[in-house]
């Protein structure tokens, strides 16, 4: 949803000179498209950072805001990668003198959420996301006596999924994804957020299933919220609902539906469990579910991974050469982006650049979040990324451990995680 | 090189469709799942292999004959098919496995903003010839898990160009017989291209299963695909075929490829057809592996599907993939049905006696440990 649409753009030289035109564009599309003010202006304060910052190898760097409902995001595209990431990195201890870093620092710590991706011809993509908020509401009770699902589960139309949620939160069923309708609709018009309706005889909403966007080919599922009571209706809802979801996945380019908070009623012969996560109560599962065959690959891991990852491709069955990562090419300038969740104390790190000081970014990045107050610290590493692994070894002399093996023959995604 | 921008030059229906991967070769497999031998039961092959006058062929070919091209049409094959089923030889197209053969019907008769329509649980290949052609493919769901004659008449419309009806349906064996065919023609009355895709047509042994090149005579939209890759064991080859009113046929062979089946193929599909005694060994093979399949699923409680065909289908308790993975690791390589909307069902070729042990072996296995 980040390339092909018709967002308004300004491309611009790089530096500092025109840091200051590229803020006004983003306020003056904000002003346009009816951005409100308190996100337009943290949007413009990023754009100007970014501009500052951004060194004189970028070439060129284009700037486009859109407003994707439930979160507005600024990309900037770099045309080309060879570029200092260092300064997006939130662990970095800048010093105050050089300028363009703590630029980038700054716009990174503005964001709610930091992606990057490769843009086309070698170039980079930065995407900043700052979340809507939505006022809270009193939401209705679902009524007595809903009745046996009929039917396939459908994609439902607006009405029916924001009744869904309303009912579902009323309830408590199904899980964080399943509170306030108003964003899950917004969610799912930016094509975030993706969803299965279970219907009773009046078309009223039973039970649900979503999913969301998880890497680069896998999809986090959340729920099932069911409104039914404990039963075989209940049991044939779940199994509906999910069958659904997967007729809907396959023959695309999801490989595999991830569960990480598995809601009450997930049935779980229908998943493996990859591994576990750690929780106040101990640990929960991690469930993963493949939509196609697995026919093997390759993954790259850090030594001292190795035997953990051996243990788990051994017990999943995966078919996988198993490979010692060789040295990045570059010698410094590692990054890591951090996706915070500031309500739940929850930090996931992933790499952004690797270099050779892979581990000691890592190290710094843990610290650091532990130092703003953040208990709960993972970590996503992919495992088909052979300059990936030098950041195992930080995390793991930060304290987090190996969690989760969630497969994926183009390359395997390790989860690491700890609580302070 | 600074103006190259790919996206650009990509249509929308491309840049959308992600590449079909197919499974890597058996030493590389054999390696990563760490076995020492692969059973494939994964491509409904025949483990008869092709017919004996096939092999004489195969085995008398002299290797200097490949830097020669082969003849550009299928001359002769084309000619011993039309004789075999009462057909004209210009109503035989040729192609590289019946693969091919879909698409040169899409090309002949689709352009983008056109609709194929076809059943949402059947051979993948016609949804994703139409999708990168950017052709919608409107997915009608069995009933019963067979083709649904009213729910797919409701969906032609006035942008439907082609009907695919996989019969006997690959993967769950289901089959139309001759009336019901006849009478879906009646109904479509012409609105668009009928596809009866008979790959495995070879298989049937009742007598009402469709003889659609007699029906062809009254519904000139009818087209029927056959290929020499499943009974007469050929598809390391790769040729199929296709047959259609001459009218049709003239249409599609605008968008055939000359040259595209080689010359080894030719010669030994050729020398293939008919052979009736080969039909009947596999025709034995495929009935007494079918009914050790079902003394299987019956010993372990799972519902088995699948009428015609080389293959079957067996419903699992547990997620289909993970069991593929944990045959694989047994060397036994099976279908995982979920990316067939089939989810925990797996899909076993009728293989050789030794591989079809193997399977009920690991299955056994693999469902004790799950
Ligand atoms: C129903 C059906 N049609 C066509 C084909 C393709 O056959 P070929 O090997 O001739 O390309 C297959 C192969 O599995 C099939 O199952």
């Amino acid at each position: 949803m980040t390339s092909e649409d018709d967002a308004p753009r300004l491309t611009l030289p790089p530096g500092v000179r025109f840091a200051a035109v590229g803020a006004e564009f983003i306020r003056g599309i904000a002003a346009a498209t009816g951005i409100e003010a308190r996100l337009a202006e943290r949007m413009a304060l990023i754009a100007e950072e970014v501009l500052a910052a951004s060194p004189a190898t970028a070439v060129a760097v284009t700037l486009a805001l859109r407003d994707r409902r439930h979160a507005v995001r600024l990309d900037v595209v770099f045309a080309s990668a060879e570029l200092d990431l260092a300064g997006l990195d939130q662990s970095r201890d800048r010093d105050v003198e050089d300028a363009a870093g703590v630029g980038l620092y700054l716009a990174a710590r503005l964001a709610d959420h930091l992606t990057t991706e490769p843009a086309g011809r070698g170039g980079l993509r930065l995407g900043f996301d700052l979340a809507r908020a939505y006022p809270a509401r009193a939401v209705p009770a679902p009524p007595d006596g809903l009745g046996m699902p009929v039917g396939t589960p459908v994609d439902p139309d607006d009405a029916t999924l924001a009744l869904l949620v309303d009912w579902a939160e009323a309830k408590g069923a199904g899980g964080p994804a399943f509170r306030t309708a108003a964003r899950v609709l917004d969610q799912r018009a930016a094509g975030d957020l993706f969803a299965r309706v279970a219907l009773d005889a009046r078309r009223r909403p039973v039970g649900g299933l979503f999913w969301q966007p998880f890497g680069r080919r896998l999809m986090a599922l959340a729920g099932p919220a069911l409104l039914l009571p404990e039963g075989p209706a209940r049991k044939a809802l779940v199994e509906a609902l999910l069958d659904s979801a997967l007729a809907g996945l396959v023959r695309g380019t999801v490989q595999g539906l991830v569960v990480l908070e598995a809601a009450p009623g997930m049935k779980r012969a229908d998943f493996e469990v990859v591994g576990h996560l750690p929780d106040a109560q101990g640990g929960h599962p991690v469930l993963f579910r493949a939509l196609e065959e697995d026919p093997g690959g390759i993954t790259w891991v850090a030594p001292e991974l190795r035997d953990w990852v051996a243990g788990m491709v051994r017990r999943l069955a995966l078919g996988r050469d198993i490979e010692a990562s060789p040295p990045p090419a570059r010698a410094s300038g590692a990054a890591m982006a951090a996706e915070t969740d500031r309500a739940a104390g929850r930090v996931t790190l992933r790499p952004l650049l690797a270099a050779a000081d892979a581990a000691e970014v890592a190290e710094a990045n843990v610290a650091l979040f532990r130092g703003q107050g953040f208990s709960q610290m993972r970590a996503l590493l992919d495992l088909g990324r052979p300059e990936h692994a030098g950041f195992a070894q930080g995390l793991l002399r930060a304290g987090l451990a190996p969690a989760a093996l969630i497969p994926d023959a183009a390359g395997d995604l390790l989860l690491l995680a700890a609580t302070a | 090189m600074n103006g190259f921008a790919l996206d650009r030059l990509v249509p929308a229906h491309v840049r959308a469709f992600e590449a079909y991967v197919p499974s890597p070769p058996d030493d590389v497999l054999r390696r990563r799942f760490g076995i020492a031998h692969l059973h494939r039961l994964n491509n409904n092959e025949n483990p008869l292999g092709p017919p004996a006058a096939c092999r004489e062929i195969l085995a008398r070919w002299d290797p200097r004959d490949a830097a020669l091209y082969p003849q550009g049409d299928g001359w002769h094959l084309r000619r011993a098919l039309a004789a075999r089923f009462g057909l004209d030889a210009e109503q035989v197209i040729l192609g590289n496995g019946a693969n091919e053969v879909i698409a040169f019907v899409i090309k002949a008769f689709c352009e983008p903003g056109d609709n194929i329509v076809t059943a949402d649980r059947t051979f993948a290949v016609y949804e994703w010839l139409a999708s990168f052609s950017g052709v919608a493919p409107r997915l009608v769901p069995l009933r019963d898990d067979g083709f649904d004659d009213a729910a797919l008449l409701r969906a032609i419309d006035a942008r439907t160009r082609l009907l695919f009806l996989c019969n006997p349906n690959n993967p769950t064996g289901s089959w139309w017989d001759h009336a019901r065919l006849a009478r879906f023609l009646d109904a479509v009355d012409g609105r668009c291209i009928v596809v009866a895709d008979e790959a495995y047509a070879e298989f049937a042994e009742d007598p009402d299963f469709p003889d659609s090149f007699a029906l062809m005579a009254r519904h000139p939209n009818l087209v029927v695909f056959r290929t020499f890759s499943k009974m007469w064991g050929l598809a390391g080859l790769r040729i199929g075929w296709m047959a259609a009113a001459p009218e049709v046929a003239a249409t599609v062979r605008k968008t055939s490829i000359s040259y595209s089946v080689n010359l080894l193929a030719l010669e030994a599909a050729r020398a293939a057809v008919w052979d009736v005694e080969h039909i009947a060994a596999t025709r034995a093979h495929v009935g007494a592996a079918r009914a050790r399949l079902g003394a299987l699923a019956g010993r372990l409680g799972l519902k088995m599907v699948g009428a015609i065909g080389n293959f079957a289908m067996l419903h699992l308790p547990v997620a289909d993939t993970v069991v593929h993975r944990r045959l694989m690791a047994r060397g036994v390589m099976a279908r995982a049905m979920t990316s067939f909307r089939y989810p925990g069902w797996l899909r076993v070729s009728f293989g050789s006696d030794e591989a079809m042990e193997a399977f009920a072996g690991a299955l056994e296995v693999v469902l004790a440990e799950a």
